[in-house]
Parts: C-alpha cells; sequence; structure tokens
C-alpha cells in the first residue's frame, strides 16, 4: 500500500452546522436521531466520530453522503452548501460497514464503476482503476468477484473504490468491524498511510476506541445524538470532558473529592480520606470527580500517609494484571505490568496505593454517577 | 473419526424410529397419486383398442390444426410471461423504492387476484368490454368481439397471474441489499442509472423465474381460454374439448402429453435457474432500509402507473360485485339480492362443500409436506431425492393434466374413487404439495438443528420433540403455507373441473357452468362470496392463531 500514485486534487475543508435528524417511527412517534451536531474538519484531516451504537453517528455520515435528509442544518464543503445536493452529485468516497460491493461485477467493474458513470474514456478508466488496485495492493485480483475474495481483500476493492473517483471526502462506516482482530489491527494502519499519502479528508465512524485512537488526528465523541468532545487522542483519553467520554474510551476510577485550595497551578484534593496534590490550571468546583486511570494507581506497603484497601480479585490478562480493591466502600481498580512477576501481590493482601498525581484529571462533581 | 460419525449415524438412527414409520406411508401416497395417474395417462395415450400404438400421437402431429394450436399455447404464454414481468417490475419498483401515498391501497389491489378464481376475471372483463359490454357497449357504443381471442386472453391472464409475479418482485426488491444501491448513488449515478446498472442486473434471475411462473400459469389456464379463447384455441381447451365434448379419451391423454413436454422443460429450467439464483449478497449484514425516490416525475409516473392498474383491477370486482346485485347486468340494473339468496339456497351446499375439502385438503398438504420436508432436509432416509421431486412435480403438471389424469387413473380397478370426495382431496393435496413442502423447509428453517437435538439429549422421542418444541416454533410457517394451499385449493378450476361429480361439486365448475346457461347474476353472487370468504379466512384464521404468522410469509 505504500506505492500510490493517486493524487487528490486538493483536500477540502468541511463544516458541518446545527445538523437536526429525527426518525419517524411508524407508530407516529419521532426519535431525534442527531442533535445540534457541530463539526469543523480542516483538509486532509482524520476525523473519527466514536461512540456507542445509536449515538447517531453512522446518520451523520450518511447525512454528509446525502443518503439521509437533514431535518435542519448546512453542510458546507469548502465553504460551498452541499446540503440540498443529491448523492450522485457530491463526491463523497462512501465505504460501507458490509462493503457494499456488486456482486455482479469484477473487482475491475467496481472499481471502475464512479469512472464509467461519468462516461471517463477507456484509457483513462484503465489507468486510474489500475493505480487504485495497486494503492491498495490488490493488482492480481481485477477479474475476480467479489465472492470469490476473502473479507480483507473485500474491504481494500472497497476503498480502492472510494478512492478512484477522486473524492472530495472519504466516508468510512465502521469499514473494519467484520475482519477479525489481527487483519483489523493490520488494515488500520494501511488505512492511515493510504489516507495520510493521499490527504483527503476523511470522517471515519466507529465504536472501537482502540481504532479510533490510532487513526484519528481528532476524534469526536457521541452520545444520544449530541457530541460529547471534541479533540485529539491523547486529549480524549487524559482530559476527558466527560465521565462518559472517559468511561467510553478506557477503564477509570472516579472517585468523589474536595478541593481544599490551590496555589501555583496545584490543587490540594482531599479523597479516600487522605490529601493529594493534583497539577491544575483550573479547578472546576469545590466538588469534584477525581479521574484516576487504572494504570496511574500504584501499589505500595501500606502506610498511615496514604489509602490503603484489601485486594479483593486480581484478573491475569497477558500484558497486564488488573487488581480490584477495596478501599472502604469504593473499589478502585489498579493495573500494572504483568512481565517480572517481582512485586506480584495476591488477593486478600493489604495494599497501600499512590496516585500519579500528573495524570490525574478533575470533573466537577455531578452527582453519583 | 471413524468412531465419531458411528455414533452420529447410531444417534439418528436410534431416535428417528417413531417418525421413521411414516416413510413408507408417504413414499406409498406419492407413488400412487403423483406417479401412478400420469403413467395412466401415458399408458392411455399409446394404447388404441387394447393394444400399443403411436397412432394417436402419429395423427395428432401430422395435425396442422394441433401444431397451430400448440403454438398459439406457446405464444400467449411468451406475451403474458414478459409483459406480466414488465409490469409486476414496474409495480414492485414503485411500491418498495418510490415515495407515494396509498401504498396499502395499491398492494391490496395488487394481490386480490391472487385470491380469486381467475373465473372471475373472465366474467367481469365480459361485463365490461365483452359484445355488451359495459364500457365498450354502454359507454362506447360498439358491438365487437374483439375481446374474444388473442388479446383478450393476454388481458385477462395478465390481470388475474400478473400478481404472482409482482408478489416475487416485491420480495426480490425489498430483499435486495440498501447499501448496495446506496453506494452506486455516491459514485454518482442518478436513480435511473442505479436501476439499470446495479438493481436489475441484480434482479435478472429473479426476472426469469417470474416469467416462468407467468409461462406455467397461462399454459394451466383453462377458465380464460374457455370463455374469452374464440377463434384462438389453446391446449387446455383442446383437451378439455377432447374430453367433454368429444369423449375421445386417447386424444385428450395424447393432448395432455404434449402439453406436458414444454411444461416439464420449464420446471427444470426454473429448477436450475433456482439453484444459482441471487448473487447471495457478498460481506456481512445488508440492510434493507430502502431510500425512497422524491423525484416529482418519477412519483408522479409512479402513481399513475399503480393507479390505473388498481383502476383495471377494481373496476373488474366493482362490475362483477355490480352483476351479483342487479337482476340482470348490462340491460336491467334494478337492485337485487336475488341472486345472493339464490346462491345461498341453491348453491349453499356448493360453497360448502369447497371449503370443507379445501381446509381438509390444506391441513393434509402442510402436514405431509412438514414430514416430507424433514425427511429431505433432516433425515438420510433411502430414496428421500426421488420422493422430493415426485411430490414437486405437479408444480410442473398443468392442473388440466392432473385432473384429467386423476379422473381417468381412479375411475376403474384397482382404485375406484370417481364420484368421491376422496379425489378431490387428493388432487387438492397433490396440486398443494410442492407448497406444502415449501412451507415445510421455511419452518424447519426456523429451527437450528442444536434445538431439536437439545430436545433428544433430554430424553425425548422424535415424536416428542416434533410435538413439544418443532410445531410451536413453525407454527407460523405451517399457518401460511395452509392458507396459501386453501387459497388455491378453493380457487383452482383447471384441476377439478373432470372430477366434480352432482355428488360433490364445487364453486368454480358451478360458476362455469352458470356462465354457460347465462346465469351472470348467479355467477357473479357466487364469485363475490368466494372472494368475502377467502379473505375471511386469509385475514381471520391467523388472529385466531396469534398474529406472527406475517413474519413467516
Amino acid at each position: 500500500m505504500t506505492k500510490n500514485t493517486i493524487k487528490t486534487a486538493s483536500a477540502k475543508a468541511l463544516t458541518v452546522l446545527g445538523l437536526n435528524k429525527s426518525f419517524h417511527l411508524t407508530t407516529g412517534r419521532s426519535v431525534p436521531a442527531v442533535r445540534d451536531f457541530n463539526l469543523n474538519l480542516a483538509p486532509g484531516e482524520l476525523v473519527t466520530l466514536l461512540g456507542p451504537s445509536g449515538c447517531g453517528k453512522t446518520t451523520v455520515l450518511r447525512a454528509l453522503a446525502g443518503l439521509e435528509e437533514l431535518d435542519e442544518g448546512e453542510i458546507l464543503l469548502d465553504g460551498y452548501s452541499i446540503a440540498n445536493l443529491p448523492p450522485h452529485r457530491r463526491r463523497m468516497g462512501f465505504v460501507f460497514q458490509n462493503y457494499a460491493l456488486f456482486p455482479h461485477m469484477t473487482v475491475l467493474e467496481n472499481v471502475a464503476y464512479s469512472l464509467r458513470i461519468r462516461r471517463s474514456p477507456d484509457a483513462e478508466v484503465r489507468a486510474k482503476v489500475a493505480s487504485a488496485l495497486l494503492a491498495v495492493g490488490l493488482e492480481n485480483l481485477g477479474p475476480r468477484l467479489p465472492g470469490q475474495l476473502s473479507g480483507g481483500q473485500q474491504q481494500r476493492v472497497a476503498v480502492a473504490r472510494a478512492l478512484v473517483m477522486k473524492p472530495d471526502l472519504l466516508l468510512f462506516d465502521e469499514p473494519l468491524s467484520s475482519l477479525d482482530t489481527k487483519l483489523r489491527v493490520q488494515v488500520r494502519a494501511e488505512l492511515r498511510r493510504l489516507q495520510k499519502s493521499l490527504g483527503t479528508t476523511t470522517l471515519y465512524v466507529t465504536h472501537d476506541q482502540d481504532e479510533a485512537m490510532s487513526l484519528s488526528d481528532r476524534i469526536a465523541v457521541m452520545r444520544a445524538g449530541k457530541v460529547e468532545q471534541v479533540g485529539t487522542p491523547e486529549e480524549i483519553y487524559a482530559r476527558p470532558a466527560s465521565l462518559f467520554v472517559a468511561e467510553f474510551v478506557g477503564k477509570v476510577n472516579a472517585l468523589p473529592g474536595r478541593v481544599e485550595g490551590s496555589s501555583n497551578g496545584r490543587s490540594t484534593v482531599e479523597i479516600l480520606g487522605h490529601r493529594i496534590q493534583v497539577p491544575t490550571d483550573r479547578i472546576p468546583a469545590a466538588q469534584v470527580l477525581v479521574l484516576v486511570r487504572p494504570e496511574a494507581v500504584r501499589l505500595c506497603p501500606p502506610s498511615a500517609d496514604r489509602p490503603a484497601g484489601r485486594v479483593e480479585e486480581t484478573e491475569y490478562l497477558g500484558d497486564r494484571i488488573e487488581y480490584r480493591i477495596r478501599v472502604g466502600t469504593t473499589l478502585i481498580v489498579a493495573a500494572q505490568s504483568a512481565l517480572g512477576g517481582a512485586s506480584r501481590v495476591a488477593e486478600s493482601d493489604t495494599v497501600g496505593l499512590e496516585f500519579v498525581e500528573d495524570a490525574i484529571h478533575l470533573l466537577p462533581f455531578v452527582g453519583p454517577a | 473419526m471413524a468412531v465419531a460419525l458411528e455414533g452420529v449415524t447410531e444417534r439418528r438412527g436410534g431416535r428417528g424410529w417413531t417418525l421413521v414409520a411414516f416413510y413408507p406411508i408417504l413414499a406409498l401416497f406419492l407413488l400412487v397419486f403423483v406417479a401412478y395417474p400420469m403413467l395412466d395417462l401415458f399408458a392411455r395415450a399409446i394404447t388404441v383398442d387394447g393394444k400399443p400404438s403411436f397412432s394417436v400421437f402419429a395423427r395428432l402431429l401430422t395435425d396442422k390444426f394441433i401444431w397451430q394450436v400448440l403454438w398459439n399455447t406457446l405464444l400467449l404464454g411468451c406475451t403474458v410471461a414478459a409483459l406480466g414481468t414488465i409490469l409486476a417490475t414496474i409495480y414492485a419498483y414503485a411500491i418498495t423504492r418510490v415515495a407515494i401515498f396509498g401504498k396499502g391501497v395499491w398492494h391490496f389491489f395488487a394481490v386480490l387476484p391472487t385470491i380469486s378464481p381467475p373465473i372471475l376475471m373472465a366474467l367481469g372483463l365480459i361485463l365490461l368490454y365483452g359484445r355488451r359490454g359495459l364500457v365498450t357497449n354502454g359507454l362506447l357504443g360498439i358491438q365487437s368481439t374483439a375481446l374474444y381471442g388473442f388479446w383478450g386472453l393476454v388481458f385477462a391472464q395478465l390481470i388475474s397471474y400478473f400478481p404472482f409475479a409482482y408478489l416475487m418482485m416485491l420480495h426480490l426488491f425489498r430483499g435486495l441489499d440498501a447499501s448496495i444501491e446506496e453506494v452506486a448513488g455516491t459514485m454518482g449515478a442518478n436513480a435511473w442509472r442505479v436501476f439499470t446498472t446495479v438493481t436489475l442486473p441484480l434482479l435478472v434471475p429473479g426476472l426469469a423465474g417470474s416469467a416462468l411462473l407467468m409461462f406455467g400459469y397461462s399454459f394451466a389456464d383453462l377458465g380464460n381460454p374457455l370463455l374469452l379463447g374464440g377463434d384462438f384455441p389453446v391446449m387446455s381447451s383442446q383437451i378439455y374439448l377432447a374430453i367433454i365434448g368429444m369423449y375421445d379419451v386417447p386424444q385428450g391423454a395424447a393432448l395432455s402429453i404434449i402439453l406436458l413436454v414444454p411444461a416439464v422443460l420449464m420446471f427444470v429450467a426454473h429448477k436450475h435457474l433456482s439453484a444459482r439464483t441471487a448473487f447471495a449478497t457478498v460481506g456481512a449484514k445488508a440492510s434493507s432500509r430502502h431510500r425512497m425516490i422524491r423525484h416529482r416525475p418519477a412519483q408522479i409516473a409512479a402513481l399513475v402507473f399503480v393507479g390505473g392498474i388498481t383502476l383495471l383491477i377494481f373496476l373488474q370486482y366493482a362490475t362483477v360485485f355490480a352483476g351479483a346485485t342487479t337482476q340482470l347486468f348490462g340491460i336491467n340494473y334494478t337492485l337485487t339480492i336475488k341472486h345472493f339468496s339464490d346462491v345461498l339456497t341453491k348453491s349453499r351446499h356448493v360453497l360448502v362443500d369447497t371449503l370443507m375439502l379445501g381446509v381438509i385438503a390444506s391441513a393434509v398438504a402442510v402436514v405431509v409436506g412438514l414430514l416430507l420436508a424433514y425427511f429431505v432436509a433432516r433425515t438420510r432416509m433411502p430414496g428421500r431425492n426421488a420422493l422430493d421431486f415426485l411430490a414437486n412435480l405437479p408444480l410442473a403438471i398443468p392442473g388440466t393434466v392432473i385432473g384429467l389424469s386423476f379422473a381417468l387413473a381412479f375411475n376403474h380397478f384397482p382404485l375406484m374413487l370417481t364420484g368421491t370426495a376422496a379425489v378431490i382431496i387428493v388432487a387438492f393435496v397433490v396440486r398443494s404439495l410442492p407448497y406444502g413442502i415449501r412451507s415445510g423447509v421455511a419452518a424447519l428453517d426456523q429451527l437450528h438443528r442444536s434445538l431439536d437435538e437439545a430436545s433428544t439429549t433430554m430424553g425425548s422421542t422424535s415424536g416428542q420433540t416434533l410435538w413439544r418444541i418443532l410445531v410451536p416454533l413453525v407454527r407460523p410457517a405451517l399457518l401460511a403455507g395452509m392458507i396459501f394451499s386453501f387459497t388455491r385449493s378453493v380457487t383452482t378450476l383447471s384441476a377439478v373441473i373432470f372430477i366434480v361429480s352432482p355428488h360433490w361439486s364445487l364453486v368454480t365448475p358451478t360458476i362455469l357452468s352458470q356462465m354457460d346457461r347465462g346465469d351472470v347474476g348467479q355467477a357473479a353472487a357466487l364469485s363475490v362470496l368466494v372472494v368475502l370468504v377467502v379473505l375471511l379466512v386469509i385475514h381471520g384464521v391467523p388472529r385466531l392463531f396469534g398474529r406472527d404468522w406475517r413474519e413467516a410469509q
């Protein structure tokens, strides 16, 4: 996939403003699918819509392609509105979850489809199809029918077919979800390289946080039709805007705490009956939720100046061990590298807990979540 | 490995014994009621004065008239198949892909003919467009016999049988993966090009299947050719005339055999086709939520099309209803309930008999179909494929031929059934068996093998498994199969016209004789009653047995 000769004319910027969309059920009720959705994509950027199923991410993608009518909203491509164009007048390279290959056409015919529809000259079609297939590493499978390909190969045909028309925007709808785990990791790296070298602005929908983290320039986390947070993968993971985001992208300990004072960009926060120092530029509230990722919890010998608890459960996961530790009424999850084994802790041991203070993130306390 | 396999077969043989008892009975049933009548018919066609002879065939095959009739039959079949498939495709496309209002109404009228006796269509057409028809004579003031002949038959058969093709296409259009059409849209194809480059090519096997279906129906149709054929004779009406008119059994039998040849060829072609039907969608999870076209001209065109056809069909039923409620349609339009009261007194036993025999036959067909499906799909009984073929054969045999073969084969030793209800029930069952098997297979598909294995490991016999676990799960599919089989039995004319007797008469031959007598009012009233009863059964029975049947359809 490294060598490729396709070049996009120029990357486009996408602006989505105030998108609203409801589905009308046969019972007469209408269910909002997307509510007041706003998003900007810089030219050449890859942004992931991440969220649980039913959060409206696919609806946004389909609306961009013109496959869903909007109730309200504006879609601008380099400042020009495309919101009222039918799908065939937009230039969107859409890769479906099930690939949607034409089963009655060969790989060549599938990839050539958009060019044939636009009545491009034969020589041009041949050259473009060949280079698109080369880009995804399928140059030898042209005469095959989709039914004769493996899942991974079908996925690449779908990508080549979307690339060949030099789309203004590439739209991916969970394109890796029907591949097995190993292949998924490999293909997503290839996709990322391909997208970078082409420089096509891309919106990518997934519910898999690993996929989102590894692929994206930025991630937009969605919940119940709304954008919860937009940011780089690191911002999303380390400084989530809400408990929902924090929990969606990984395991997290959320502990109620009270801010007791701050100075020099550090705050003193009381949790579990002990004081810790947290680096913050601003304090969200007096009552806070202290978010600590399991890998930021260190186990050490119990002592009076730090919280201590009893190990209730250990779980060996290969690359790490997870401990569930009971501190009073709270259960804390800690994770440690499983290699080396010297500092192994056994179930029902009593251990002291130390939080990596730089990795702590504070949210305003909003009642029991 | 060998040990494991042995274990499997052992268990299979061990637990199947309660059901296996039915296997020889089923085999015998099919041999006696499918194979034997056909062989008997063939024997009669090559027997003259008790000696084997091909002289009847020789005479027929050198007769220019017979070739003309055969040509007529094929021409009519091809025309109806082509036009019907086109109409059905457009109609189904309009319903499944275009945003138009009133889809419930358009759909209802498009499927109404599938539950009506085709003879009702001929009746409606005569009343509307015949020599003294309301439209031709009453409105336009012309006295024309244009209805009688090729184009009248095409019209009548289209309106009677295109609904079957429509249902088939509807199913295919709905089943097509929506994302395949959508992706074509995102690649620059407008609705028309999506249809021509993606939808249509994917439907080619379905289109061919629908054409063969229509061809088969046209072939087997007897009512329309008898009433509207005029100077355009076709095979089924010639067989009828040979038997009823001239009492020439060898000629009727030979004509039937000649008709069988293209019919069986069609059947084989259809089987081959459906074996490789549909490029099963590639990849995972197909989405079936299709985008509706909201292009104003397309919407208007679709509405005009479905509205126009609906109007034609509606006119048929309205006319027959008017015929049933007026003194003498075309001459005296005084309202009356005389025809209904006549039918409910004089022909009540016909109606009751038809319904009763239909119910019995459909129940038998579904049970036998389920057992056959079970033996074919879930056991390794010897000869099960041959039985499957035999049971599906009636799909290929035109009703006229089945009816005639029954009338001839069961009119002498060893099985003397003529004049009994049994011969009618068996004819119904045999004709319904292919659908019985289909619903049986659909029913078994509802069940994972693991389910009946689980039940077996918990210690139940296969009979108990069938009754406790399988039957409740498969009931929706079976109910659908039963309703379909009932409808088909009650509305058929060709299959029963040779086997009804004064003691056991049926609705459709009665309507035919009423029309022959000129008793239009009673014929219309009886037709209306049949349609009402079938509608009642289709909508009432599932309500009695629970609503989940719709999913099975």
